[in-house]
């Protein structure tokens, strides 16, 4: 049994111009200890199913309209909301994208720390909470830990504040980890360091993450399986190994081209994908790479594509990827 | 966190020394001339408005005698240079010597004094009812954000809003005190408090305040109400509430946790306006109520153009203006830690 299971997972929102479906039929499974990475430009859905797989979407505009969620066998969209609050923090946890606002501004470090541990070891002590929240600390590579829990979020940096963040998502040893673009907003440096954090926690706890971001270099540094997203749905789902040597989907080509190289040819054109993302609102019925799309026939802009297996565990959702990897 | 308040209230000095410079400016240089002109003006135009404001103390268009004239350029100092005049009534105004009242002919310091106690009963009155019952129902009203109960007490805090307070004093006063005779006309007191315990004082106290602090409140509340209900909305969907929620707490627990005290913050700026609400009062419901407050006392003053009164009670205000914004910025940094920290946060 996967530790995850995420089944034709459909997300919409209430919008004044009626209900939009951001998120359609994704599917996925993350096995314990694996690390999936979830890639797709800005706007493809990638934050909405992370919260949906929370259960935090944005109430009451969002909801799950469709599909299933199961941990370790039981169906989170099925259990009353105190069984979500035992899950949350403690067997998923979630970090996010913005360290600056994530953190409550009027409250020490210390606190916040503590808390996230306190809330799933109700019995546990003052001084307990200290020690973990200490603990916790050290293990994100802060130091002077000690002084750090009686500093308030603006005191620290925006890479100590994502630690911070780190460790909170750490406090009751989660199963899984699920990391919202934990560094597009901290600067190149702090950004290597931080995913280097992940990887080791990793290594330590034995935590599956579900690794969200738009980059894919990223992925490829740390991630074992990757789902690939456009406009709301899956295009291409591979191991990363084999998403990086043999791109199937027509999005996933371009994206990786457009990936910068140092064994390429230098100062020679970078490749961008033509064209612009579909409105959200008003998505085409056939594919919706289609107007983007160099291999397009008409049948890409009548039928929306499945998921097919193209290979052993390497599905992709284009009508055209016979011919497309022909090519 | 002292350093800052001690800050703030060195600041007080500059600007009070700011501030009574101005005050002493509109008795030297209003265009025309000093005082003397300003009064004798006062007393040509004094029938017209005596005329018009009819009705209330009576005796106002009576002009300033020579005798008063003299005190008045004795105590702004008119026979010596500005500099001086300026440096020796300030030395005057330190001392609580703020000259004679030209209409009560006592010491403007003594008048003044006398109004305190009611314009602060009143002042902390409202201010502590203000708050106990607006924090609580702008917290329900965010968390019942848009159900029956939200609109109700919106619709009922609108029209208290929308109506000036000395229409509603009027229409207590009218139904609850004329045709019901539930509470007194007007006053502070009854007429043998002196003879009453001390519950019969607090009781009849009580028992005066009721029709007045509604008026008080009427308007208050509205404004106080929105605020820390959007305040409290906006930070509930705030990333730190969704942050908390993530770890496993539950949205209730989360809103009181986490959103309440960040949602203070702009409570806590607004509470320098309310403070001094304390002093300047409502001179219309004072005087629709008949209590001897502060606001009754400056707009009494200015109508019987009673100067040194007028002038007095300028200083003070302006005096304890500055010491609520300080209260107000004391209390926006105990609520929130990013006050405190860096250097010349000193919110202007
Ligand atoms: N509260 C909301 N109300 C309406 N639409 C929303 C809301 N939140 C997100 N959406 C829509 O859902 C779609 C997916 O958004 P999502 O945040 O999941 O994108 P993303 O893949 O995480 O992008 P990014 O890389 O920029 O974070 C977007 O088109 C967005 O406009
Ligand atoms: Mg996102």
């Amino acid at each position: 049994m996967p530790l995850l299971a995420v089944e034709d997972l459909s997300t919409a929102f209430d919008t004044e111009g009626g209900r939009v479906t951001v998120v359609d039929q994704v599917s996925f499974e993350i096995d314990a200890g694996e690390t999936l990475g979830l890639v797709g430009e800005s706007g493809c859905g990638k934050s909405v199913t992370a919260l949906s797989i929370m259960g935090l979407l944005p109430k009451p505009a969002g909801r799950t309209v469709g599909g299933s969620i199961s941990f370790r066998g039981e169906d989170l969209g099925a259990v009353p909301v105190e069984r979500l609050q035992q899950v949350r923090g403690n067997r998923i946890a979630m970090i996010f994208q913005e360290p600056m606002t994530a953190l409550n501004p009027v409250q020490r470090v210390g606190r916040q720390l503590a808390e996230a541990y306190t809330l799933h070891a109700p019995g546990a002590s003052a001084d307990e909470a200290k020690g973990r929240a200490l603990e916790l600390l050290d293990q994100v590579g802060i130091p002077a830990a000690e002084r750090r829990l009686t500093e308030y979020p603006h005191q620290l940096s925006g890479g100590m504040r994502q630690r911070v963040m780190i460790a909170m998502a750490l406090a009751s040893r989660p199963d899984l980890l699920i990391a919202d673009e934990p560094t597009t907003a901290l600067d190149v440096t702090i950004q290597a360091q931080i995913l280097e954090l992940l990887r080791d926690l990793q290594r330590e706890t034995g935590m599956a993450i579900l690794f969200i971001t738009h980059d894919l270099g990223v992925i490829a540094e740390l991630c074992s399986r990757v789902v690939v997203m456009y406009a709301g749905r899956i295009a291409e789902q591979a191991s990363a190994t084999a998403l990086f040597a043999n791109p199937r989907h027509p999005y996933t080509q371009g994206l990786l081209r457009s990936i910068p190289r140092l064994e390429g040819e230098p100062k020679t054109v970078l490749s961008t994908i033509p064209g612009t993302v579909p409105d959200i609102g008003d998505l085409p019925t056939g594919c919706r790479f289609a107007n983007r799309c160099p291999h397009v026939e008409d049948v890409c802009r009548q039928r929306a594509p499945v998921l097919e297996e193209a290979a052993e565990a390497h599905r992709v959702a284009c009508h055209r990827w016979r011919a497309v990897e022909a090519a | 966190m002292t350093s800052y308040f001690i800050r703030r209230f060195l600041l007080i000095v500059p600007t009070f020394i700011g501030v009574t410079i101005l005050v002493f400016a509109v008795t030297r240089l209003v265009p025309g001339g000093p005082i003397e002109r300003m009064l004798q003006e006062a007393a040509m135009a004094g029938a017209d408005v005596a005329a018009s404001t009819s009705g209330f103390a009576g005796h106002g268009a009576s002009s300033l005698s020579d005798d008063q004239i003299d005190q008045l350029k004795a105590y702004y100092g008119f026979d010596k240079p500005v500099i001086v005049g300026y440096a020796e009534w300030l030395g005057k105004v330190v001392r609580l010597d703020l000259g004679t009242s030209t209409r009560y002919s006592e010491p403007v310091w003594d008048t003044i004094k006398d109004r305190f106690p009611i314009s602060i009963f009143y002042g902390v009155t409202t201010l502590i009812l203000t708050y106990s019952v607006c924090i609580p129902l702008g917290i329900v009203k965010a968390i019942r954000h848009k159900t029956t109960f939200d609109n109700l007490t919106s619709a009922v805090v609108f029209f208290g809003y929308a109506i000036p307070g000395y229409v509603v004093a009027i229409a207590l006063l009218t139904v609850f005190a004329g045709n019901l005779g539930w509470f007194p006309l007007s006053g502070f007191v009854s007429d043998d408090f002196d003879d009453l315990g001390t519950l019969g004082k607090i009781g009849d106290v009580a028992y005066h305040a009721v029709l007045p602090l509604i008026a008080y409140l009427a308007g208050s509340f509205a404004v106080t109400t929105m605020l820390m209900k959007n305040s409290l909305m906006d930070n509930l969907a705030a990333e730190y509430v969704r942050t908390a929620i993530a770890k496993g707490m539950a949205f209730r627990r989360a809103v009181f946790a986490h959103a309440f005290r960040n949602s203070l913050v702009p409570i806590a700026t607004s509470f320098g306006n309310n403070i001094t609400l304390i002093v300047t009062g409502s001179f219309l419901i004072e005087q629709i109520f008949n209590i001897d407050g502060f606001g009754l006392l400056g707009w009494e003053s200015l109508v019987e153009r009673d100067y040194p009164v007028v002038m007095g009670i300028l200083v003070i205000s302006s005096l304890l203006f500055m010491i609520g914004n300080i209260l107000s910025d004391i209390c926006v940094a105990l609520v929130d830690p990013r006050v405190k920290f860096g250097s010349g946060e000193a919110s202007q």
